[in-house]
Order: C-alpha cells, then structure tokens, then sequence
C-alpha cells in the first residue's frame, strides 16, 4: 500500500508559516475578481471546483480506498438538481418550487449526498475493481436516463440556467459566483481536514490499509465507507451546482460526463493521493497544465494527461506534495515509503 | 403487446451479437483472471482494433476480416508491450496503481483516436458477395452471422490454446498459482506478456468485427468496456463458456430491451443488468469465478 503512506507530521497546514501562506493565497483570491479580467476569474473558479472535487473523491478513494469513477454523476446530479430549484420552468416543474439561488445550491449537494445515501449500502457490496466498475456502470445509467428525460434535462439541447447575483456594475454575477466557490472550497477543505485528522480519517484509513484487519478490530468498514462517500458526494454535488450556476448553461452530455471523474483523478494523482493538500496542489498545476498543454500541444492535452498521471502513479506515486515536502518542507522521516517507490518496484 | 416476429427477430439478432460480446469479454476475462487486473482500456483497446480493420477497408477495400487479422497481430504486440514497458511496474502492487494506469491508457487513445482519425463514426463494409437468409423464425443478416461466426470460431480456438498447448497450460497454471508455477521452471513474466497480448488482440479482434455492423466513433471506448465487464460477470470471471454464455445474453437482453423500451435504452438495459447480477451474485451466473 504504498499509495497512502501516514508519516509524522504530514500535515501541511500544522505549520505555521504554511497557516500564513494560506491565508495570503486566500486574500489574493479575494482580490481575483477585481484585479483581473472576466476569463481569468472564471479559469480560477474553475480551478476552485477542482479542488472540491479532488479534495472530496480523495476522501474517497484517498483515504478511505474506495476507488470511486462515478464522481461525475454526483457533480451532475448537484447541477441538475440546483438547476431544477432555480429555474424549475425549464424542466416543466411547478414555479413554487422555486428557490433562491443560495439555498439551491446547497439543495443540489444535499441531493447529491441523499443518493450515496441510498446507493450506498448496496454499491459498498462490491470491493475493489468490481466497486469501480460498478460506480462507472452507475455514472453511465444516471447519464443515459438523464439524457433520455428530455423534459427534465433539455437532454442533448441541454438545460439554461436563470440566475443573476450581479451588484450593479461594479460586481457581475460571475464575481459573485466566483465568492460563493471560494467560500464553499474552504468550507470542502476545512470539513475534509477535520475528518481526516479525526478519529473518523484514522478509521478511513484503517479500512484502506487492510479491510479484514481493521474489522476485526472493531473497525465497521461500511460506517466509514459510507462517511466518506456521502461527505464526498456532498461536495462534489456541491461543485456542480455551483459551477451550473456560474456557467448558467448545463446538459446530460457535458455535465455529467466522465470527464469530471477524470479531472478529479487526475488532479489527485498530480498532486498526491492520500495526502491532503495532495489535491490542491494538483488542482494548481492541473489548471496550468490544462491552459498551458492546449496552448502547446493542441488537441493531445488530454493524452499527456493520461501519460501524466500513469508516469506519476509509477514513478512518483506521492505525487506533487511528496516532492514539494521532500524538498522544500522537510525530509521525508520513512524512508521506506514514497520517496525511493522506484527503486522499491525493482 | 410487440409481435412475436419482431421478438423472436430481436432474440436471433441478439444472439448474433452476443457472440461478439463475448469475444469483446474474452480478453477482458482472461487478464482480469491471471493478472488480477481491470483492464480499464479495454473498450479502448477494441475501438483502436476497430479503427485498423476500418482504415485496411477504407485505404485498400480488403475484406475488413483481413483488417481483423492485422488488428490482432498489431494489437497482441501493443499488449505484449505495454506489458513488458509499464504494467510490470503495477502488477501485483494492489488495485489501485494497475487501474489508474490503464484508466490513463484509456485517456491517451480515446485521444489519439480523436486528433488522428477524427471524432466522426466511421463503419467497414463486410465486402463479400451473398446476401442473408430466412430461416422461418427470423431473417439473418449476412453480415451479422459471418461476424458470429468468427467471433465463435475466435473464442474456440482461444478455449483450445489455453486447454492444449504448453503455453497455454502455463497460462492456466499461473492464474491458479504464481508463486507455484514460479516454482515450477514457468517464466510468470513472460506468461503476463503473452496474457496482456492475447487479452489485447481478442479485443482487437472483437473491435475488428463490430465496425462491420456499427459504426464507430474514438468514444466508444467506456461503452464497450462496461458491456464486455458486464459478460465477465455473468459468466464468472475466468470462464470461457460462461463468458460465452454471457455474451449471448447480454446480447439478447439489450435487443429484448430496445425493443419494448425503445433504442435509447439499449444499453441502459446491459448496464441494469450488470449492476444486478454484480449485487446479487457477484462470483457470475457460470463457472466458479474470481473473489469480489
């Protein structure tokens, strides 16, 4: 197992210095919307839900080892459902449904969290391949049927999305938008750390380590299975419908399409599966890399992407993080883990 | 009520079909059973077979069966490769690392088939002369029955190299014991090389034969994966008549659904039924299957 390797002191955000760092990365962020232009502030939001999904499935898979690659259907089903609450006319649903913005959002997480709920218990029957299988087979029924349900989705059309938070001039509904993610991605990080850190994330990563073992112990490895896939859908549910209402425009094909379970993937891989600020630093170099690859290599980003992540989970499976901590934080302590995985393949 | 021509129509076409299902499921199983390993390329491994059988048709206007055999030449190479170059570093490191690998896989030739051959369907004309048959029950189309066939004969002759030969009972012997078949002089490594190889030619192959009756576009790939993984579990992992058998009857049942479901739930229906039987009987309908 040496994807998730606990070391002492792992944690980041412990260190002081780090605490400051942060807190100047949020402050900037804040100044993001009236410092630079439209596009630049939604390629950050972008990248903000991209923390939240990758934060959220590596507390799935990360850390509680369920590899999941069905993300993609709980960030649709928040967009789609928070669509539904705002805009209830386009999907042919009584106007007194309707509610504000704020609170559908919210709403669209909640929804997504109610489904893990319920799908829950019986998908955790499967373990290992049969569970990623099963959660891709998942994704791929929710994204047929919702494409198939024109009169609910707009299915191949796609669906509009009425919003409007704008201030005036000065602040435009993407501003506002963009606020409400940023609020809601520390919100996805404080809430994932606190889990990971308490007793909850040890029993996470008791079951990861060794199944048979923890229950033995007392560990009930569905409590946590399921702690870990309802907080994560939340969050992803969260991401999508936030990101619905900031690009007003949604649709089965593009919403909830695998390419959002990639995108987390990828962004955890990048950044260090199982380790908790792994996701974030993915999501920073994922988003350049995403820029800058299309800007390079054309049409062939998402190939390096793939070569990307495969050279990472061979060559450097702590990802960014294990590299930044080994050579900017400080030494790694088990040198048995992570830092000589190359050699250990051998 | 549907007429009871169009049913039993849609059960012989379902057959047809489902006998390319489960050589689509063939390599799938076979991996999945010596390496433990998903091969989340799959799907994708099969549309890049698709495309050669496509091109050798569209470049040279060679029967696409001809194609079919190249693909396999080319593809068991690709396997044996990707064998021999990255998987040997994550086989046998638990499940994580080997299905990221391959799920990166996936990414790079869905994209390659996208930049390279464009994202438009493309289809091969089976182009040999004859036209189909009605058997009284229903009508089989001649395309659709060569390409039954052949997808059979392919699964035999599979069920036969791993029953008959030396290489094939080394196969057998390292899917039932590595460290024992170590033991016994067999090269476990060169025996995962020739297993991703076979694995991946069956794909090819099966990839070959269904551009001759669907049109194929680079994002077939996730599709066809889940329609083969679905065979691997009805059939039990592991098993070639039980992937066979799996074949038929995913093929039949997406038929039987489309039909009085109508054609947008086709494969609505294979993935309901997989998620079932995965639930209720995990270890497949047929044969003593892998553990969950």
């Amino acid at each position: 197992m040496r994807l998730l390797t606990r070391r002492p002191g792992e944690s980041l955000v412990s260190d002081r210095r780090v605490q400051g760092a942060s807190a100047l990365v949020v402050l900037w962020l804040v100044t993001v919307p009236f410092t630079t232009t439209d596009s630049l502030t939604g390629l950050i939001l972008t990248g903000l839900v991209y923390v939240m999904l990758g934060v959220s499935w590596n507390l799935l898979a990360g850390y509680a080892g369920q590899i999941s690659l069905g993300h993609a259907a709980f960030f649709g089903m928040g967009a789609f459902v928070s669509a539904w609450l705002t805009t209830p006319s386009g999907a042919g649903l009584p106007e007194s449904i309707q509610l504000p913005i704020l609170v559908a959002i919210v709403v669209g997480g909640l929804a997504s969290a109610l489904i893990s709920l319920v799908i829950g218990p019986v998908i955790f029957r499967l373990r290992g391949h049969y569970f990623a299988i099963g959660t891709l087979a998942l994704a791929a029924v929710i994204e047929l049927v919702m494409l198939d349900r024109r009169d609910l989705t707009g299915g191949a059309t796609g669906y509009y999305v009425q919003g409007d938070l704008s201030f005036g001039e000065a602040v435009s509904h993407g501003d506002v938008m963009f606020f409400l993610t940023l609020l809601a991605t520390i919100i996805t990080v404080a809430v994932t750390y606190a889990i990971v850190r308490g007793p909850a994330g040890l029993g996470m990563k008791a079951i990861h380590d060794d199944e048979e073992a923890a229950s033995s112990l007392g560990v009930n490895p569905l409590k946590y299975k399921m702690y870990a896939f309802v907080v994560s859908s939340f969050f992803a549910g969260l991401a999508g419908a936030l990101y619905g209402h900031y690009t007003l425009y949604i649709a089965p094909e593009s919403t909830l399409a695998v390419t959002w379970t990639i995108d987390s993937l990828v962004v955890v891989i990048l950044g260090g599966m199982g380790t908790f600020s792994g996701p974030i630093f993915g999501s920073v170099l994922f988003l350049l890399l995403d820029n800058g690859l299309s800007a390079i290599v054309g049409g062939f980003s998402e190939a390096v992407e793939g070569i990307l992540i495969i050279a990472f989970i061979i060559f450097l499976p702590t990802g960014l993080y294990g590299l930044i901590k080994e050579y900017l934080v400080e030494e790694v302590t088990e040198t048995e883990t992570g830092s000589d995985a190359d050699v250990a393949h051998e | 009520m549907v007429a009871s021509d169009l049913v039993s129509q849609a059960v012989v076409n379902g057959l047809l079909l489902g006998g390319i299902y489960a050589l689509a499921a063939l390599g799938l199983s076979l991996v999945f059973g010596i390496m433990d390993i998903v091969n989340l390329a799959h799907g994708h491994m099969l549309m890049v077979g698709a495309y050669i059988a496509i091109l050798v048709f569209t470049a040279t206007g060679i029967t696409p069966l001809v194609g079919m055999l190249l693909a396999m030449v080319l593809m068991f190479g690709l396997g044996a490769v990707l064998q021999k170059v990255l998987l040997r570093h994550v086989v046998d490191e638990g499940i994580e690392q080997p299905i990221i690998v391959l799920f990166g896989l996936a990414l790079i030739l869905q994209n390659l088939g996208r930049v390279l051959l464009g994202g438009d369907a493309r289809t091969a004309e089976l182009g040999l002369p004859g036209s189909g048959m009605d058997i009284g029950i229903a009508y089989l189309s001649f395309p659709r029955t060569v390409t039954a066939i052949v997808a059979v004969v392919l699964i035999g002759a599979t069920w036969a190299f791993l029953q008959y030969t030396k290489t094939g009972q080394a196969i057998r012997a390292t899917a039932q014991n590595r460290t024992a078949a170590k033991y016994m002089g067999i090269d476990t490594d060169q025996i995962y090389v020739i297993t991703l190889g076979i694995g991946t030619a069956l794909a090819g192959a099966a990839g070959a034969l269904l551009s001759m009756l669907f049109p194929i576009d680079p994002y077939v790939g996730w599709s066809y994966l889940l329609k083969a993984f679905a065979v691997v579990v009805l059939g039990g992992v592991g098993s070639v008549l039980g992937t066979l058998v799996g074949g038929l009857v995913l093929g039949v049942s997406e038929n039987l659904g489309a039909l009085y479901l109508g054609g947008g739930y086709r494969n609505v229906v294979s993935l309901l039924i997989f998620l079932l039987v995965l639930l209720v009987k995990p270890e497949g309908l047929f044969g003593s299957g892998g553990e969950s």
